[in-house]
């Protein structure tokens, strides 16, 4: 394999095929409540092309992500993907069920799931573990019992959430993953549902469209919030991935948080350095759905201001609706940039073996 | 150049004053007994610096632990809030390099003199 061509999907979407499938993972008190509500968290925006794509239903029918085979030789396969960082799907919402009980019970039963029926298939399926972010204690709990597991990377949760994630309320999930040598990523699509506040401090958008141009603003609430709060100097290892929230808004905020913290530094004293010097060493930054400028090279440019060669990582969303193809996405980049975006940043987060030797051999 | 800003007494521990040396506003102020002379433009955005609070400031610490100290030896610009330790000069946010421009100031029984360059 060519060390150029070393891809990393750091965003691909696995799910359930049927309710059922996830019984024998669930205490048979909770059996009933999920067979008769699922996730039981809703959310009310209509996306008239639906949220997965329609050619990624696998071969023996059901839902696109439901079968591992499937998803090895419908897509990464054919796009020479060397990992795929699973990340879920709907059961992101159970954060966000009113009954803590019944969330973490789902919460657990998925992972129990992964493990057994993705984590095996294939070594290149990296899995994400799925807490309930509402109730820390329990979240650190599951993250300690899965967190040996070989094949899990990473903590995940839905970014949907009741406040900003710098909170103190969250510092056991954090301590945990940093315990256990694991980023935590937050993912979008849980905005307003449940017992989340409004997707935007301004109330509900109007449409699916309306509502999915602005999830960022959400993303900028947590990160401003980790790093105001003083969660990267309270646990120095640990890293946030911020996936699908959108990239050009970053040199933004970092620009906009250095300049107050100049002025007002004496409101968060614990910082040693300035915010978007956290932001470069403690977050990382997936790149769908990727920004498309009319002029290309201004995305060049913010790549640069915010130092996309070290935080950027590709994916590709699939097999959802707004997937960026990864033989086209990050062409007219340079070459060196597009090597960190496409598989290095990632195998360095992850600590994948980005094969010293591959890379001789591709030098040699 | 060496300009008298004030007589001996003028200025009591904690106090400031604004002087005109060569057409050039400068804060003279008083911290721990000894004297400081700052150039009354802030190198942020050339606001009237020396106009500012003098005041204490929260020392960096541990997360979610308030340590205040540098009681007196903090000035606050009016405009920003940039923080200035009347000490030294820096500006006391981390990674930041900008500071104020001083001057030596020399005391005796006679007065309070700033020293100026002559090109100054």
């Amino acid at each position: 394999m060519r060390a150029e061509s070393f891809i990393v999907d750091t965003d691909v979407h696995n799910a359930i095929g049927k309710l059922k499938d996830l019984l024998p993972y669930l205490p048979k008190v909770w059996h009933q409540q999920w067979l008769e509500s699922g996730i039981g968290v809703h959310g009310q925006y209509y996306s008239p092309v639906g949220v997965l794509r329609q050619d990624a239903v696998p071969d023996g029918g059901g839902v696109p992500g439901s079968d591992p085979r499937f998803v090895l030789k419908h897509y990464m396969e054919p796009n020479g993907i060397d990992y795929a960082i699973l990340t879920g799907g709907g059961e992101q919402g159970i954060s966000l069920h009113a009954d803590p009980d019944y969330a973490n019970a789902v919460a657990s039963a998925f992972n129990d799931w992964l493990a057994d029926n993705w984590l095996g298939v294939s070594p290149k399926f990296k899995g994400s573990i799925q807490i309930n972010h509402s109730d820390p204690a329990a979240a650190a709990k599951e993250i300690d019992r899965m967190g040996q597991h070989p094949a899990m990377v990473q903590v995940v949760m839905g970014s949907g959430a009741r406040m900003p994630y710098g909170n103190r309320f969250y510092h056991p999930i954090y301590e945990a993953a940093e315990r256990n040598g694991l980023p935590v990523a937050i993912h979008p699509g849980t905005e307003g549902k449940g017992i989340a506040g409004a997707p935007t401090p301004s109330g509900y958008p109007t449409r699916y469209m309306e509502w999915h141009n602005i999830l960022p603003a959400n993303f900028m609430t947590h990160i401003n919030s980790l790093v105001c709060e003083g969660v990267f100097e309270k646990y120095p290892k640990l890293k946030l991935v911020s996936i699908e929230g959108g990239i050009a808004w970053l040199p933004h905020l970092m620009w906009r948080m250095d300049k107050n913290y100049k002025a007002l530094r004496d409101s968060t004293p614990w910082l040693k350095r300035l915010p978007s010097e956290y932001i470069v060493d403690h977050v990382r930054v997936t790149t769908q759905p990727i920004e498309e400028p009319a002029k290309p090279e201004h995305l060049l440019q913010i790549f640069q201001m915010m130092h996309a060669d070290k935080i950027a990582m590709f994916s590709s969303d699939y097999p959802h609706w707004d997937f960026d193809n990864p033989k086209v996405v990050l062409n007219g980049l340079p070459r060196e940039l597009k090597r960190r975006i496409l598989g290095l940043n990632a195998a360095e987060l992850y600590g994948f073996p980005m094969l010293d030797e591959q890379k001789e051999a591709e030098l040699a | 150049m060496r300009v008298k800003v004030a007589e001996p007494d003028a200025l009591s521990e904690g106090g400031k004053l604004i002087v005109k040396v060569k057409e050039m506003e400068i804060g003279l102020f008083r911290v721990g007994g000894r004297y400081y002379a700052w150039r009354n433009v802030c190198p942020h955005a050339a606001a009237p610096v020396c106009l500012g609070a003098v005041r204490g400031t929260r020392l960096p610490s541990a997360v979610y632990d308030y340590q205040y100290g540098m009681d007196n030896e903090v000035l606050r610009c009016p405009w920003h809030g940039w923080e200035f330790d009347l000490k030294s000069g820096r500006h006391l946010a981390a990674g930041s390099q900008a500071k104020l421009r001083g001057f030596p100031v020399e005391a005796d029984d006679t007065g309070v003199y700033v020293v100026v360059g002559d090109g100054s």
